[in-house]
This record gives structure tokens, C-alpha cells and sequence, in this order.
């Protein structure tokens, strides 16, 4: 094989030697290049695509329609739902209902499929898997907050019994997944959680984020690149069919109430879980000022958050800014007794009270 | 030890662990700096409210925005100014005493004893020299680099200019201490690796070691002069020929810049996204180093040691430089056969066959590449230079190494694709070995190996096909 | 640079100079191991070289010390070998400087600890002092940079410290070798169990966590009766480390 390939680079430096043109051999390097970077184009190259479109595993299939049934029992399902949802060709999705038919995972209900006990079970250990891979991307790895779902989808059917035992002891069986998401235990036990989407918050109204939902995507990105954080306390401001408006950490929020509704929010009403209104983000601190150290956002995870820990972000320090830097990041935060510098993404998570 | 009851024991803590929550860490992370502050506070007796707080007067003006700058581009100027040109006088010392006076006895004493010919010149124009020369150029630069490196290190300054420039760093997906590992880097790629022990960030350590290699070190810096005086300080009028060589290693230094930006961006955006990444900096307090032990310990951990890894290498290449040579197939030399071989691919990239064959032979320091090209050249065109056959060579004339080169047919584009192809192209043996040992992996290595070459390649290929259709 | 006056120990009949003989790198046999534990930037490896009489680099960095670097002291007949740890904030995470730390005063069970610390931040060291306290019962906290200190006016009652401690507590500078003597007395003491030490346990903790830490170290306690760090290894398995959990099932406790 390799002697193979030897052999043609060796043909064809020779004929570039007697034919050589420079215009030529440019010609051929930029056109090489471009069919390289077409086929191994990462996620999105054909040969990824070739190697996707062929493996259409039934196994995968039967996972997204248990997760698609699982996640809308209340809507009516139909194949056509399912073809729209998960993007399979007709032949594939009724192939795979037939199967789950003849295996007693789904039962046919006036038209629309329902799943059985035993399609229930199965559809919650394949959801305790996928949120126990994006609880795992977030604490273990580095990972963009944005890929995490993508990854875990895939992950998910690739995961047997064992593994996601191993895994969930790794992690000290959590049981929230980094969007806020219950994860089932291995005997289907889920955590209840009481909470409205933050549009159905009337003006006034307290509350603290939960959950932001990773899909659909481009909603979800949306609320990543405002660095709204789960755990955050917010007081609504202003909602009405245009925009949501809410106060949290020093900041004001302005979301239209399609992306508002995407957040998850538990409503407090005993007053003294409220938190002071003087609770900001260590970015809002200004040179010559003091503060104490609140805490750390849950939007801190893994290694990072150990980090600020350990380096003295903990409740009750007393901090102030130390030096300011020429580019306006990392900033110089002395906190105990040094200086430590700090990126504003890792300071927008650290709550602070002015003095 | 029952191990039922271990179990029992494990899976308590499990379920206590699922009572408690989430929150575990944190509250444990904060109860130990409540004691401490509780201990703290009793024993403290006084505490001055304001500290001389001498530092932070030195900080305000070293992290200026107005002064920042330049007194970090002044003193990373300085060291290697000093480093250069400092090194050049020992060099030359040193060069002459091993070359010139151990090497003549050595020889003397060889054919005293009546060793064969074969055995004396792949013994001492093979081994000893390649090592020879190693040291001659190599250690009086890290004898003066790295204790120069030290004292700001043990001063307390460098954390400082990883302060002032994390930002750019952060853009492209690094940390700020690779600013250090970096300019180390421009010392001993070796050492820079080495360097980033620094950095604590698992995705962000790969990165400075990966990209080291995109620092011109010590090696590589008279190459490029020498080059740039003969090649291009030459197609300009005579007075304007200095500054514009100077420039012209500048601009090379520059896009070794450049790519480690790119590569470093390239890095954090596939290969290394899934690696874990955390920052933080702390920023000591300054303290007057001690100066003597930091001359001390600099040339015993950093300079003997990387010296030591560079002889290692170089002595089995010495050994192969000279085999090539002399050991002839058919009508000619081993390397005469690799260099025709090579020729076309070399031609093709705008080298030769020569220069090929010397960066691979010449892979333990890139300090021997030109006295191996030289010997090659000499091997090749017949030329009447040199000491024969395998015994590389360096010539005092800038004149006369440009006349050997131009005669084994280099133009300016040669010139210009050497200098480039010495700022991308692999590591060398003491830097590869040394990533394997920091990284203890065989695919960071490989691809901290292979990346550079291939960016070699791409970037010669082109301007050499650029260069020609502008030619004509 | 004044050179401030060397300790008054070196010359009282409780030190024998003559006892001590600095060994470098020659480590042969030994008869106790000791380790150096401390943050970043504290001058452990100062302390290191004063004691050992070798020159490793010293730094002011984070993470100079990466791989153990090892040296040799002999007083008064006994050998010490002395492991320098690297420099760490914490043993709490999951980094490669904090494992090799922690592991080393975990499973190495060196015979002292010395903890060095910056007399100057105090508080921010006493959180890796009190994590060291809770694995090791034979521990000597040096309080290092007192010179410098002394010129910032942080005046400190050791007294009060090494109670609330329960550890000796032994100030020094070590880069004019002031107090080091005093230490290598205080490490054969150690050693020799002349000094017992009561090391403070964490206390500020949540009352839910305190009781599940609790009954967890009672059944460790039971069934490894001669571990001093129960409470640690409650706390490693509440959090979950795969390492200690390997090292219940090994049985390298025992």
C-alpha cells in the first residue's frame, strides 16, 4: 500500500519535472486543497456526510423515536411528526415503528403512537444517558457550552448499561444535568422540578433560573452569547407580546418572549431567599472600590470553578480591583493577600456586594 | 480487609452523596477559609492597613497602557541583543579550542595508534565534530540567555507581561503565559517546552508546546542572518543593505509570531476543543532575586541539561553525516544519491536537494544545518572547499560561503524559502524528545512534529510557484 | 543586602551544629521521609536548599516544581530524605501538580510534613495548611518570609497559631537561614514522637455535610482502625475520587 503511493508521488514528481510549470502546479495545489477540505470538512465534509447518510442505524432510529415520543407525550404523534422532527426519510422512520411495534416499545391510539411501559423505561435510560454525557462535557471537559448537546446526542446510543453506571459514578450521580435538566437514576426515579417559563413571569415577580432549554439551537445560542446563567436570581421588569424584561446581578435584560420562553424559572416567594438587590457580578466592580464575595455562579463548572475555590473567590472575601489591564482583560483582583488575575468570562460568574 | 463491607462503605458514600447535593465542594471550599480566617484573626497582632505596597507602584507603570509596551519589547530586545551578539565572542573561543586545538591532536593521536583512516574520520570528523560543534554554538547563547531569563523570572517581571498580554493570547484560544514560553522559546524551543509547566491549563499547555516551535531559537537566529546579509541585503543598494537584512530576519521572527497566533487559534478550535481549560494568574510580589544562586541553577537545570539531550543527538548524527558521505554505492556517495533523488521535490518547493538532506540529517540542532549544507554543496559541485568529504564546515568570509552557495545554484527565492523552511519545519530531536517527555504522549508529539513540516512545505511550494510566474 | 543575624538556636545546647551535615543529593538509606508541602511563591524551595545544601532553582512561579525533586540532610545519626512537593494552592482539584502532592502525603506517609508559608498571607495558605492537617497528624508549619514580614509590619503571635493549629510552628527566613535550625530541631523532635501534635480538624462546616462526614469516618474509621485521616477519606469519597475508591478496594490502607 505504501510502496503503492510511493510509487504514484514518485510518477507524478516526475512528469511535474518535465512538464514543470509553476502556474500549473499551483493550479493543481489549490485544487487538491479545496477537494481535501471538501471531504474531511470536520462535521460537515463529505466524507462525513457519505459515512452519515449510509449508516442510518435502525438501533438510532428506534432512540429518537422513543426520545420524540418521551419528550411530547402530550402532542399527538404521527409519522409525520416524527419525519419532520427528526429529518429520516418516510421508508426509515415506518421501518422503525414497525420494529418497535413487533418488539411492544409503541402502541398505535387512535391513530397516533403512544409508547408502552416498556417503551417508557427505555426512553428514560436513553435521556439519564444524554444528560449524564452533557453533565460530563461540562464538568470534565472543555468543550463549548454549544456542543455539548450535539455530542451527548450522539454519545447516547453508543453508551450500554455499564457504561452510563460508570459514568454516572464518576460523576457522583448527579442529579441535574448543566441546563438544569433532572437526570433519572438507573431505576427511572426522576427529580421534580415546579417550574414556568420565564415569560409567564407577571411584572415584579421574583424568581430564579433553573433551566435554559438547548433546543432549538439558534434559541439557544441566543441565550448563551447574553450570559444569562442558571441559578440566577431575576426580577421581571417589564413582559409584554414584544419583550421580556428582567432585572438579575446588576444587569438588565431585554429578551424577545419566544427566547424568554426557553428559560426555566422557580418562582420564590419567601422573602428571605430573595437576595439583595445590591448583588452584582465581580465585573461590575470599579477601581477604588471594595466588595465582598458572594459566591460563585452555577454556571461555573469542573476545573474552573474548583480553581476560583481554591485561588479564595469563596463567600465573605473581601475583594477590590488591583490593577487594570491595558487591553481591558484580565483584570488584577486582589483578594487575601494577592493579586490574582482573573478573565472577565470567569469574573461575570463571581458574585460580589459592593461595600 | 472484608470487602463487602468496603462496598457498604462506597455505597454510603454514595448515597450520602446524593442527600447532600451538589453544593459538597463549595461549602467544604468555604469552610476551610472560615477556620482560616478564624485563625487568622487571632493570631495576627497588627497588621499595617496599607502595606508598602511597593509592588503595586512597580505594577502600575510595568501594566500601563502607555508604558507597558515598550519597556517589555526594550527588555525582551535587550536579552536577545545580548544573547546574539554576547555569544559570539566565546563562540568563536570555543570553536577554536575544540575544533582547532583538540581536534588537530585528536587526529595526531589517532594515526599514532595507527587507527585506519575509515575509523579515525567517522570517530573525529563524524562524531567528535558534530558534538564539537553543538557546544561551540550552542552553549555560550543559553549561558547567557537563560540566566538573563531567570533573574526577570525570579524578579518577579514575567508574570507581568503574561498579564499584559493574555488578552491577545485569549483571542486565540491560549493563555497569557505563553507570551513567557514563547520568548523562551526564542532562547531553545527545548527549554520553552520545557517551560510550559507553567501553565496548568490542560488544552492551553498543549498549545505552547505544539506552537513552541513557531519561536526562531538560538539555533535558527544566525541562519537567518547570515542569509538575509548574503541574499537579500544584496538586491538593494549597498548602504540600504543592512537594514534591510535586519528587517528581513525581523519580518521572519515576525510571521514565526504570526503562525503560533494561527496555529495556537487553529489548535483551540479542532484538535484540542475537548480538552479542559481553566486560567488564572497570580501575580507575586517582586523580590530582588539572588543573583549568583540564579546564575547558578539557571546553567545547571536549563542550559546543562538541554546541552547535554542536544549532544546526545548530535554525536549518532555526526555519525551519520559522515557515513553518507563516505560511503559510496555504486559510483557515488549515499548522499550524492539522496540529493539527486531529492533534487526534484526540493526544485518543485523552491529548494534543492542539498538542503533537503541537511535538515534531515541535521535534526539533532539547526545549528549544523548551514556547515552540513556547506559540506553538501562542496560534495556535490566538486568545489575545492572544506576539509573533504563528511567534515562539515563553516567559512569566517561572508563572501566565499556566498560563492559556495550561489555555485550549488541558489537564487534569492532559495535564500528566501531556506529562511522560511527553517522557521516551519520539525522541531529538532532535543525539542521532539523533549515534548514526548513533557506531553508523555506519542500523538502530541507526532503532531507537534509533523504540523510544523507541513506548513513548511505549503508555504515554500507557494512562494516558490508565485515567485516563478512573477519571474517571468 | 543586610544579612539579618543568624538564629540564637545554632548556638544553645538544645541544637547540635556539629549534629548536622548537609547530605545534597546522596539519598541512600534514610531512616524518616520527610516532605515539603506548600503554596506557590512561599520559598519552599529556599527552605528546601537551606536545609539539603543543594541549589534547585527557586522560583517565583506557580509550578516550578512539577516532578519531585529529591534531597538528603543528616542530624544528630538519623538520615532525613527530604521530598519536595510541588507548589499547590489546594488538594482539593484534579490537577497534575495537586494529585502528585496529595498522593505523595496520602499513600507516601512521609514520617513530617513541613508546611511552608508565606508569613505575609497567611489566611490564603492556612486553606491548603488545614487540607494537609486533615490527612497528616505529623505535620510543622514554617512560617517563612518573616523578613519580609517584618518589613510590611505583619506582626504574628506563633503562640496563638500553633495552638489553634495544634502543630509546632516555627518562623523563618529562610534565605538568610534564619530559623532553620530551629526547624530541623523540630522535625527530629517530630520524628522521634518527642512532639505530639492535636491538628486542627475543619470545623465551619454545614451541619448536613458534618453528619454525613461523620458517619462516614466512623465506618471507615471501623474497618481501618489505624488511619489517622478518616475524615479526609470521608471527604474524598463525599466527593466522589476515583483514586481513593481504588484505594479502599486495594486495601492500601491496611
Amino acid at each position: 500500500m505504501l510502496i503503492f503511493v510511493v510509487i504514484v508521488i514518485d510518477y507524478l514528481l516526475f512528469m511535474m519535472m518535465y512538464s514543470y510549470n509553476p502556474v500549473y502546479s499551483l493550479l493543481i495545489f489549490i485544487v487538491s486543497s479545496m477537494i481535501i477540505y471538501l471531504f474531511f470538512r470536520p462535521n460537515k465534509g463529505l466524507t462525513w456526510l457519505l459515512l452519515n447518510s449510509y449508516k442510518v442505524d435502525e438501533k438510532i432510529v428506534i432512540e429518537d423515536i422513543l426520545k420524540q415520543l418521551y419528550h411530547n407525550s402530550n402532542n399527538n404523534i404521527t409519522t409525520n411528526f416524527l419525519v419532520n422532527a427528526l429529518g429520516y426519510k418516510d421508508a426509515v422512520i415506518i421501518s422503525g415503528i414497525d420494529k418497535m411495534i413487533d418488539s411492544d416499545l409503541v402502541y398505535f391510539d387512535n391513530d397516533f403512537f403512544k409508547l408502552t411501559e416498556e417503551g417508557f423505561d427505555y426512553a428514560v435510560k436513553i435521556v439519564r444517558v444524554h444528560r449524564l454525557w452533557e453533565r460530563y462535557l461540562a464538568e470534565k471537559t472543555g468543550f463549548d457550552k454549544a456542543e455539548w448537546h450535539g455530542i451527548a446526542e450522539r454519545k447516547e446510543h453508543e453508551t450500554n448499561e455499564d457504561e452510563a453506571m460508570e459514568l454516572a459514578t464518576q460523576l457522583g450521580n448527579p442529579i441535574f444535568d448543566p441546563h438544569g435538566d433532572p437526570i433519572p437514576t438507573s431505576t427511572g426515579k426522576i427529580a421534580e422540578i415546579d417550574s414556568i417559563p420565564l415569560s409567564g413571569l407577571a411584572i415584579g415577580e421574583v424568581g430564579k433560573i433553573i433551566n435554559i432549554d438547548d433546543n432549538p439551537e439558534i434559541i439557544y445560542k441566543q441565550i448563551l452569547a447574553e450570559n444569562i446563567h442558571i441559578g440566577s436570581q431575576i426580577k421581571i421588569l417589564e413582559n409584554n407580546s414584544t419583550r421580556v424584561t428582567f432585572y438579575s446581578e446588576g444587569e438588565e435584560f431585554r429578551l424577545a418572549p419566544i427566547v424568554a420562553g426557553n428559560i426555566k424559572v422557580f418562582i420564590l416567594k419567601n422573602q428571605e431567599e430573595i437576595q439583595d438587590k445590591s448583588i452584582v457580578r465581580l465585573t461590575a466592580l470599579n477601581p477604588g472600590e471594595t466588595a465582598i464575595v458572594e459566591g460563585i455562579s452555577k454556571e461555573s463548572r469542573g476545573d474552573s470553578r474548583r480553581r476560583l475555590l481554591d485561588l479564595g473567590f469563596v463567600r465573605g472575601a473581601k475583594v477590590s480591583i488591583d490593577l487594570v489591564n491595558p487591553f481591558g482583560e484580565p483584570t488584577g483582583y486582589y483578594i487575601k493577600g494577592t493579586t490574582i488575575a482573573l478573565r472577565d468570562d470567569q469574573a461575570l460568574k463571581i458574585l460580589i456586594k459592593k461595600d | 480487609m472484608d470487602k463487602i463491607t468496603i462496598k457498604n462503605i462506597i455505597a454510603l458514600a454514595e448515597e450520602l452523596r446524593w442527600k447532600i447535593g451538589d453544593d459538597f465542594h463549595d461549602n467544604l471550599a468555604e469552610g476551610i477559609y472560615a477556620d482560616a480566617a478564624e485563625i487568622v484573626e487571632d493570631a495576627i497582632i497588627s497588621k499595617s492597613n496599607k502595606t508598602a505596597r511597593l509592588d503595586n507602584k512597580i505594577d502600575r507603570i510595568v501594566t500601563s497602557r502607555v508604558w507597558g509596551f515598550p519597556i517589555m519589547f526594550f527588555i525582551l530586545g535587550i536579552v536577545l541583543w545580548l544573547t546574539i551578539q554576547g555569544a559570539n565572542y566565546p563562540s568563536a573561543m570555543l570553536s577554536d579550542f575544540l575544533l582547532g586545538d583538540i581536534r588537530p591532536v585528536l587526529k595526531s593521536l589517532a594515526s599514532g595508534v595507527g587507527m585506519p583512516w575509515w575509523l579515525s574520520g567517522f570517530l573525529i570528523n563524524g562524531v567528535y565534530l558534530a558534538v564539537a560543534w553543538v557546544i561551540a554554538v550552542m552553549l555560550p547563547p543559553m549561558a547567557i540567555f537563560f540566566p538573563l531569563f531567570t533573574l526577570l523570572e525570579d524578579f518577579g517581571y514575567l508574570p507581568r507581561v503574561a498579564f499584559n498580554l493574555d488578552y491577545l493570547f485569549k483571542k486565540s484560544g491560549a493563555h497569557g503565559k505563553q507570551a513567557l514560553t514563547m520568548s523562551m522559546g526564542f532562547g531553545c524551543n527545548a527549554a520553552g517546552v520545557v517551560a510550559t509547566r507553567i501553565i496548568d491549563s490542560p488544552r492551553e499547555r498543549l498549545i505552547a508546546i505544539i506552537t513552541n516551535n513557531f519561536s526562531l531559537c538560538n539555533g535558527r537566529w544566525p541562519t537567518q542572518i547570515l542569509l538575509a546579509t548574503i541574499f537579500i541585503g544584496a538586491v538593494v543598494p549597498a548602504s540600504m543593505s543592512g537594514m534591510v537584512s535586519l528587517a528581513a530576519v525581523f519580518g521572519i521572527a515576525v510571521l514565526g509570531i504570526f503562525f503560533m497566533f494561527f496555529v495556537s487559534w487553529a489548535l483551540s478550535k479542532t484538535l484540542l476543543k475537548g480538552e479542559v481549560s481553566t486560567f488564572n494568574l497570580e501575580l507575586p510580589p517582586y523580590r530582588p532575586p539572588n543573583f549568583w544562586q540564579t546564575i547558578y541553577t539557571s546553567i545547571i537545570d536549563r542550559t546543562l541539561i538541554v546541552l547535554w539531550r542536544a549532544i546526545v543527538f548530535a554525536a549518532p548524527a555526526g555519525a551519520a553525516i559522515w557515513l553518507i558521505s563516505n560511503l559510496n554505492i555504486g559510483d557515488q556517495s549515499i548522499a550524492a544519491w539522496i540529493i539527486q533523488y531529492l533534487d526534484g521535490f526540493g526544485f518543485i518547493i523552491g529548494l534543492n536537494g542539498v538542503i533537503l538532506l541537511a535538515y534531515i540529517v541535521a535534526i539533532p540542532a539547526n545549528e549544523i544545518v548551514i556547515p552540513t549544507i556547506l559540506m553538501l554543496t562542496v560534495l556535490v559541485t566538486g568545489m575545492q572547499a572544506g576539509e573533504g568529504a563528511g567534515v562539515m564546515f563553516e567559512l569566517d568570509s561572508v563572501n566565499d560561503t556566498a560563492a559556495i552557495l550561489k555555485a550549488g545554484g541558489w537564487t534569492v527565492l532559495t535564500a528566501i524559502n531556506v529562511m522560511l523552511f527553517s522557521l516551519l519545519h520539525n522541531p529538532c530531536s532535543t525539542t521532539i524528545y523533549t515534548i514526548y517527555k513533557e506531553t508523555k504522549s506519542k500523538k502530541w508529539t507526532l503532531i507537534a512534529t509533523i504540523l510544523p513540516i507541513i506548513m513548511g512545505l505549503v508555504v515554500t511550494f507557494v512562494v516558490a510557484q508565485i515567485w516563478r510566474i512573477i519571474a517571468n | 543586602m543586610d544579612v539579618l543575624p543568624h538564629s540564637n538556636c545554632e548556638n544553645c545546647d538544645q541544637f547540635n551544629t556539629d549534629g548536622l551535615k548537609k547530605l545534597g543529593i546522596d539519598i541512600d538509606d534514610f531512616d524518616f521521609v520527610v516532605a515539603l508541602a506548600g503554596n506557590p511563591n512561599t520559598g519552599k524551595s529556599t527552605v528546601f536548599n537551606a536545609l539539603t545544601g543543594l541549589r534547585q532553582h527557586t522560583g517565583n512561579w506557580p509550578g516550578k516544581t512539577v516532578t519531585r525533586a529529591e534531597g538528603a540532610f543528616q542530624y544528630n545519626d538519623k538520615k532525613y530524605k527530604l521530598v519536595d512537593l510541588p507548589g499547590t494552592y489546594s488538594l482539593l482539584s484534579t490537577s497534575e501538580d495537586e494529585e502528585i502532592a496529595r498522593n505523595f502525603i496520602l499513600f507516601g506517609k512521609p514520617n513530617v510534613t513541613v508546611i511552608v508559608v508565606d508569613a505575609n498571607r497567611l489566611e490564603r495558605n492556612l486553606n491548603l495548611v488545614l487540607q494537609i492537617l486533615e490527612i497528616t497528624n505529623k505535620a510543622v508549619l514554617c512560617l517563612n518570609l518573616m523578613d519580609e514580614a517584618k518589613r510590611n509590619k505583619i506582626d504574628i503571635n506563633v503562640r496563638s497559631l500553633a495552638r489553634d493549629l495544634g502543630i509546632p510552628v516555627v518562623p523563618t527566613s529562610a534565605r538568610y537561614k534564619e530559623g532553620i535550625p530551629e526547624l530541623i530541631q523540630t522535625i527530629n523532635d517530630l520524628a522521634d514522637g518527642k512532639i505530639i501534635c492535636k491538628p486542627h480538624k475543619i470545623k465551619n462546616i454545614p451541619k448536613d455535610i458534618e453528619e454525613a462526614v461523620e458517619l462516614l469516618s466512623v465506618r471507615v474509621k471501623k474497618e481501618f482502625p489505624n488511619i489517622p485521616n478518616s475524615r479526609w477519606i470521608a471527604f474524598r469519597l463525599l466527593e466522589g475520587d476515583a483514586q481513593i475508591i481504588e484505594a479502599l478496594e486495594s486495601g492500601v490502607f491496611l
